[in-house]
């Protein structure tokens, strides 16, 4: 059944502090040279220095983490007795495509629910790699209003998971007479993903499980992992994770559940095959490590009416494999257009998971031709995780294995909500109405690659990639 | 073009100081003086730049003034005080003040550059690092193939100016060098600054633009150099403020903002912010985009004519920003009458944009300038039409660059900030607003600024970029800054060539 929706698609917003001690990306030392004058409290407007409570003659230590980099209180001090420096705990934040500015973005988000805004203009690298190199467009003076943002009108993050018809046949009397098959209709078009999240504890899983439940959308869980508890929580909002290889006569799914995903394996067609006839009333999805010729072996999904393809790729969003691999921009978009060249696009969900690092990483993924996206590492980031090289519960520098159920759902769903936001504002921006509308625009995105070298090869050297 | 002497060289006034006790603080380097120090004075006697300095009577030599320190490249020199010290307690290294300043698309060497042009009026070599960023693309890969120098250059003998109605009729209007000042609203910064740009404005006969808060009363001494953008807030626009332009612009995006309309966070809207933009103090405001009276090229045109019918004299100037399609908004604007089609890139400053926005939508104006060249040009239009380039132009380079690719002058924003003493440290957003007073509605940190030391630093910095053009055309064997228009040839792609910095 297709469920009516009255209300307007709302995510609850409420500001869930940090509970890690601050990462200051500024640090302030005072040297020793330093006569409490208090000139730098005067100057400060932002509360670093203040004088010590229990002797007022002498000032504090700095509150690095306030510090905005505006160099007040270094030009006013009249004995040059403080320094600003990066801090060295900030630029050893995460690794590969977890820079210390994405992570520091993501706990700001996860702690307002707000977008980022700042002034000044950009202050980062002309383009990139991967993601970096690719801008979504705009739509000047002849388009759709963007008051959706503000209110007035609608933009619909909806997307639908699951195989649609690519047709319709009606009987004589001119009743319906194709079977619809089950389709997952979710409010945002980003999935969570806990079976790359090896580190979450139980408390965080049932955190992610409540906000999966609040955002109406859905969480991969492996089967093993699954407990009463958190099947109770959110039994419409978990997906069973089966392992390659899985006796498709041994599953037992709870009646609530509405997708599985069973991971690819040598003997996928049979299984899957099995699952659906099992099981016709849920939507089945088929996980696949990206690798070179991922477009292949989609086609052959498509083939076999797989409804709804994972494409998995690594931690950077890259294809797995040695040698020459794609990134998910490239790879996506050659999926997208076999299935397209086909005229098959629709048969199939395409769900797109691994290397989204940012807000802009989920609308660029559409465009590039998925349906959906997956979280993984951004739930754990969400709740102050610093993406440390080595990770164990006792050496956590923010203890999240202390995290309260609540907290987690509040944390994720505030990063999920910002997100949304933003994406609200690169939809606006297009003139798009529908996220739906944005799969494989790509029409609509300008590429790095592509307009350096429609515009700048008639410089020496103007086609070559910087 | 025909060659001529530039008309305006004797109306520029003098350059003069401006310097600023509070900008002196940055320290390049450290310069430490260890506790075995016996303060002997064997350094201050060394130092010609004056770091080590010891008063008569004093038990002690002072901590060195590492400001005016060198640097260990001064290890070449006799007077190298480091080696020269009989106790050895001297080091030098790297400040960790100097490294953490600025970012990529304005490194610490930028800024450092646009404040010394602005308190000296003089200069930076043409390779100079403070002309390029480290943004790793755009202007920051593009680079002048320089010929020798040969011989001196006259200033006097190269023009720089450029006109600004391009069409056959209507007020002519001429600029003296090819830059003038982008919008920048009442709000999102002090009424100081912009009348401290404003009068820079008239001392260069250039113009700046109001930005979308209104035209405030303190502006209308300068009023035949005040443009008044007309955005789509429509904030404190009226008959009046359309009637004293010279220049009208219409605001459709803002680079760094494109397709999200104008915004200003709640803390800044004080209450004569308010007033000016006849909106309620201390609520957010954003504008909204588009223009709601505007859905086609059609109604565009009707926008323009209702401007030309309240003020007829007025050029008409048509801001937008960078999409895809921007070559057919550029002539479709130009068919509807606009005398100057004005680009403005994703990179531009901003009073306050999402970050989503400032990286992620439309394309950098390096990419939108020979797009829309290119185009005007296969239309046949291109010398009708005065191509403005603005968002991310941030030196005398930047600009010459921008003019290289196909525009025909450039649109300045955050180098008028710097130059009064921003530091790019990027919180005009919110709370009291900018603590260097520049950015800020706040009444005792906007007195920070005084609006004739910040119009002297600002037309100092145009006088130092505009020998920079005269340089650059002479390398180049050019006395008119159009004859750089669209010679790609002049340009190579790549990490830019720069010297070695002594200082």
């Amino acid at each position: 059944m297709v469920q009516v929706r009255y209300e307007r698609y709302h995510i609850p917003i409420e500001t869930v502090p940090s509970m890690a001690p601050p990462v200051p990306k500024f640090v302030i030392t005072r040297a020793s040279n330093c006569v409490n004058c208090g000139k730098c409290e005067k100057a400060c407007i932002y509360g670093v220095h203040k004088r010590k409570e229990s002797d007022p003659r002498e000032m504090a230590d700095p509150l690095s983490h306030l510090c905005k980099n505006c160099f007040r209180c270094i030009s006013d001090c009249p004995q040059r007795a403080l320094t600003m420096s990066l801090g060295s705990d900030f630029k050893a934040l995460g690794r590969g495509i977890w820079t210390p500015l994405r992570i520091s973005t993501i706990w700001g988000e996860a702690e307002t629910g707000k977008i980022p805004v700042l002034g000044a203009g950009y202050r980062g690298m002309f383009a990139g790699p991967d993601y970096d190199g690719m801008w979504t467009d705009m739509s000047e003076i002849v388009r759709p209003t963007r008051d959706g943002i503000h209110g007035r009108e609608t933009i619909s993050t909806s997307t639908d998971i699951g195989r649609r018809p690519l047709w319709l046949d009606f009987d004589g009397d001119g009743k319906l007479s194709t079977e619809l098959p089950p389709v997952i209709e979710l409010s945002i078009p980003m999935i969570f993903d806990s079976t790359r999240l090896d580190a979450a504890g139980t408390n965080s899983l049932m955190g992610y499980a409540m906000a999966a439940k609040t955002l109406d959308t859905l969480m991969m869980v492996p089967m093993d992992r699954i407990t009463r508890e958190l099947m109770e929580t959110a039994p419409a909002q978990i997906v069973p994770v089966l392992p390659e290889g899985t006796d498709p006569r041994s599953v037992e799914l709870d009646t609530r559940t509405r997708m599985v995903e069973l991971r690819v394996g040598s003997s996928w067609k049979m299984v899957a095959k099995a699952i659906m006839k099992r099981f016709p009333d849920k939507v089945l999805s088929l996980r696949v490590q990206a690798s070179r010729g991922i477009e292949g072996t989609v086609l052959e999904m498509l083939e076999a009416d797989v409804p709804v393809i994972h494409v998995e790729y690594d931690e950077d969003g890259r294809e797995h494999g040695r040698g020459e691999t794609r990134h998910a921009k490239d790879s996506l978009r050659a999926v997208h257009t076999a299935m397209t060249a086909k005229g098959l696009r629709d048969k199939a969900t395409i769900i797109a998971g691994g290397g989204i690092a940012a807000a802009e990483h989920v609308p660029k993924t559409i465009v590039c031709g998925a349906d959906a996206v997956t979280l993984e590492t951004a739930l754990m980031v969400a709740l102050s995780c610093r993406y440390c090289p080595s990770c164990t519960p006792s050496s956590c520098p923010a203890s999240i294995d202390k995290a309260t159920q609540e907290w987690v759902q509040g944390r994720v769903t505030n990063m999920v909500g910002a997100w949304r936001d933003q994406m609200l504002e690169m939809l606006g921006a297009m003139g798009i109405r529908e996220v739906r509308r944005l799969r494989g625009e790509v029409g609509r995105a300008i590429f790095y690659d592509d307009i350096q070298k429609e515009l700048l090869s008639t410089i020496a050297g103007g086609a070559i990639r910087g | 073009m025909g060659k001529r002497a530039d008309p305006y060289s004797d109306a520029y006034p003098e350059v003069s100081l401006a310097p600023a006790e509070r900008l002196q603080f940055m320290n390049r380097y450290v310069v430490h003086r260890a506790d075995t120090c016996i303060s002997c004075g064997m350094c201050e006697s060394l130092c010609p730049y004056g770091v080590h300095k010891r008063v008569e009577g004093h038990a002690k030599i002072l901590p060195p003034d590492d400001r005016k320190c060198i640097g260990p490249s001064c290890e070449v020199n006799y007077f190298f005080c480091v080696a020269n010290c009989p106790t050895k307690s001297l080091s030098v290294r790297e400040s960790d003040n100097y490294s953490s300043m600025g970012d990529p698309r304005w490194p610490v060497e930028m800024i450092m550059a646009t404040w010394r042009q602005a308190e000296t009026g003089k200069p930076i070599p043409l390779d100079d690092p403070g002309n390029v960023g480290r943004s790793g693309g755009g202007f920051d890969k593009l680079y002048f193939k320089l010929p020798e120098a040969k011989g001196r250059f006259d200033p006097e003998k190269t023009a720089t100016s450029i006109p600004l109605n391009r069409r056959g009729s209507g007020t002519r209007i001429e600029i003296p060098i090819p830059v003038y000042g982008g919008g920048m609203s009442f709000g999102s910064i002090s009424v100081h600054t912009m009348t401290a740009r404003a009068k820079a404005a008239k001392m260069w006969n250039t113009f700046i633009c109001t930005g979308e808060g209104g035209y405030p009363d303190a502006l209308i001494p300068y009023q035949d150099h005040v443009i008044t953008q007309i955005a789509t807030g429509l904030f404190g626009v009226r008959e009046q403020t359309i009637q004293r332009s010279r220049i009208l612009e219409f605001k459709y995006a803002q680079g760094a903002k494109p397709g999200l309309g104008g915004h200003l966070l709640g803390d800044k809207n004080t209450p004569d912010v308010a007033r000016m933009r006849e909106a309620v103090p201390y609520t957010s405001l954003f504008s909204p985009f588009p223009f709601h009276s505007v859905y086609s090229v059609e109604d565009h045109k009707k926008h323009l004519d209702w401007a030309a019918a309240i003020n007829p004299k007025a050029l008409l100037s048509v801001k937008v920003s960078t999409p895809n399609d921007v070559e057919m908004v550029s002539v479709g604007s130009y068919y509807a009458g606009a005398h100057i089609v004005h680009l403005d890139g994703g990179y531009g400053g901003t009073g306050a944009a999402p970050e989503i926005a400032k990286k992620n939508i439309a394309m950098p104006i390096e990419y939108a300038i020979p797009k829309v060249h290119k185009f005007l040009i296969n239309e046949g239009i291109r010398d009708q039409v005065t191509l403005v380039a603005s968002g991310g132009l941030r030196t005398a380079m930047d600009v010459a660059k921008a003019i290289t690719l196909g525009a025909d002058c450039a649109v300045i924003g955050t180098a008028d900030l710097v130059a009064v003493g921003c530091v790019r440290c990027g919180n005009c957003e919110s709370g009291r607003g900018c603590p260097r007073g520049i950015a800020t509605t706040d009444p005792d940190l906007q007195a920070i600024t005084d609006s004739s030391w910040g119009a002297k630093r600002i037309y100092n910095m145009y006088s130092s970029w505009r020998l920079q053009w005269c340089e650059l055309l002479h390398r180049f064997g050019m006395s008119d800054i159009s004859e750089l228009r669209g010679r790609y040839d002049l340009l190579a792609h790549g990490d830019n060539p720069t010297r070695e910095v002594g200082k």
